[in-house]
């Protein structure tokens, strides 16, 4: 151990320290020589051993403890990540959830605005149903007797309805349409003049349809008894396409959902 | 230089023979290596003060070897194991670097 006597600044040593170790090269084959380079052998071997050893694997040289820490520490790192991962699955799922849902509703309303949109006039609609043909030649098919025939018409299952003169303006009827007598001839619906010949286009199902218009006592009698004809025409396609615009309602709102009828 | 030719030789002998480590021996190999290096170093050291002595280099090589193992399994035994361990190597690093500071002046003059 006698290897560190204090630090000495002593330049002047420095060739006498070159010279002795020249003097030091030559092997001698003396016995503390020899042990001196077994030592050194044995650190070297022990060095290099160390080291492939280290290269080998990082945990083989640890410790026990060190290892029971990094086991710890792997340990609480996974339940981490293992709680996080849970957490983004969560939010995952909602975020799908969400927009499933989103777009369900989103669906949903589309169908409801066509429907609505059909009910209103505000879309064009096509499907089975009847052309009712009534020519006036005598002008006694007055307000009432379209009337009859529209409530008929709306009785037998009509889901959209147009009204119009043959060849003239067409009106789209919808629940607030409301007929009045011209009083020369013909009529006005919706404030538009229609003239004879009328004739409703009509979407629903055709057979029940032309048969309410037929029954005994109904449109068809009406107007024969007034000197005029109706025609009815099944059709198994035809589309309505006259507008009306969707007046937007000036006072009503829409009441919330939690309020009920008898409430101020 | 027969020293320096064992060291050579131990080297190369333990890159080609490549044992492995006996288990118990792990904890206190390193360490041991670090000692014996300081022990070299000091060794070095001695000769160009010219004051070498093979007994004297040997005995300090193995009680290096001994305390500083002694030290590691004392630290594991207490279970302070890797810090009394580091404070070994940082002692003897430091010891290591002061030989090698006096053997450039001996070499260098500087």
């Amino acid at each position: 151990m006698s290897t560190d006597p204090p630090e000495d600044h002593r330049p002047k040593h420095a060739r006498g320290g070159r010279s002795r170790l020249r003097a030091a090269l030559p092997p001698r084959a003396s016995r503390g020589q020899l042990v001196a380079a077994l030592l050194c052998a044995l650190l070297g071997f022990a060095a290099a051993v160390q080291v492939r050893s280290n290269q080998d694997s990082d945990l083989t040289g640890l410790r026990q403890t060190d290892l029971v820490r990094i086991l710890d520490d792997v340990t609480e790192r996974s339940a981490r990540l293992q709680a996080e991962a849970r957490d983004l699955e969560q939010a995952r799922e909602q975020v799908t959830d969400g927009t499933d849902g989103s777009r369900a509703a989103l669906e949903e309303a589309r169908a409801r605005v066509r429907t609505l949109g059909i009910l209103a006039g505000t879309l064009p609609a096509t499907g089975p149903g009847i052309e009712f043909t009534i020519s006036d030649p005598a002008g006694e098919v007055r307000a009432d007797v379209l009337l009859d025939a529209l409530q008929e018409l709306r009785d037998a299952g009509a889901e959209a309805v147009e009204l119009g003169t043959v060849g003239g303006p067409i009106v789209r009827v919808v629940a607030s349409t409301h007929l009045t007598d011209v009083d020369a001839a013909g009529v006005e619906v919706d404030g538009t003049a229609l003239e004879a010949p009328y004739r409703f286009r009509v979407i629903g199902e055709p057979g029940t349809l032309a048969a309410a218009l037929d029954i005994p006592g109904g449109v068809l009698d009406v107007l024969r008894q007034r000197d005029a004809q109706g025609s009815v025409t099944q059709l198994e396609e035809l589309t309505i396409s006259s507008l009306r615009p969707a007046p937007a309602p000036e006072y009503a709102r829409p009441a919330p959902e939690d309020a009920t009828d008898d409430d101020g | 230089m027969i020293a320096a030719a064992g060291l050579v030789l131990g080297i190369v002998a333990g890159l080609f023979l490549e044992p492995t480590v006996p288990l118990w021996l792990q904890p206190y190999l390193p360490i041991a290596v670090v000692a014996a290096l300081d022990a070299v170093f000091g060794g070095l050291r001695s000769l160009l003060d010219g004051i070498f002595d093979d007994k004297v280099f040997v005995v300090s090589f193995v009680a290096n070897v001994l305390v500083a193992a002694l030290i590691v399994f004392l630290g594991d035994q207490l279970g302070v194991g890797s810090q009394l361990s580091t404070g070994v190597v940082v002692v003897l690093g430091i010891r290591i670097f002061s030989n090698a500071a006096a053997i450039r002046r001996h070499l260098f003059s500087a």
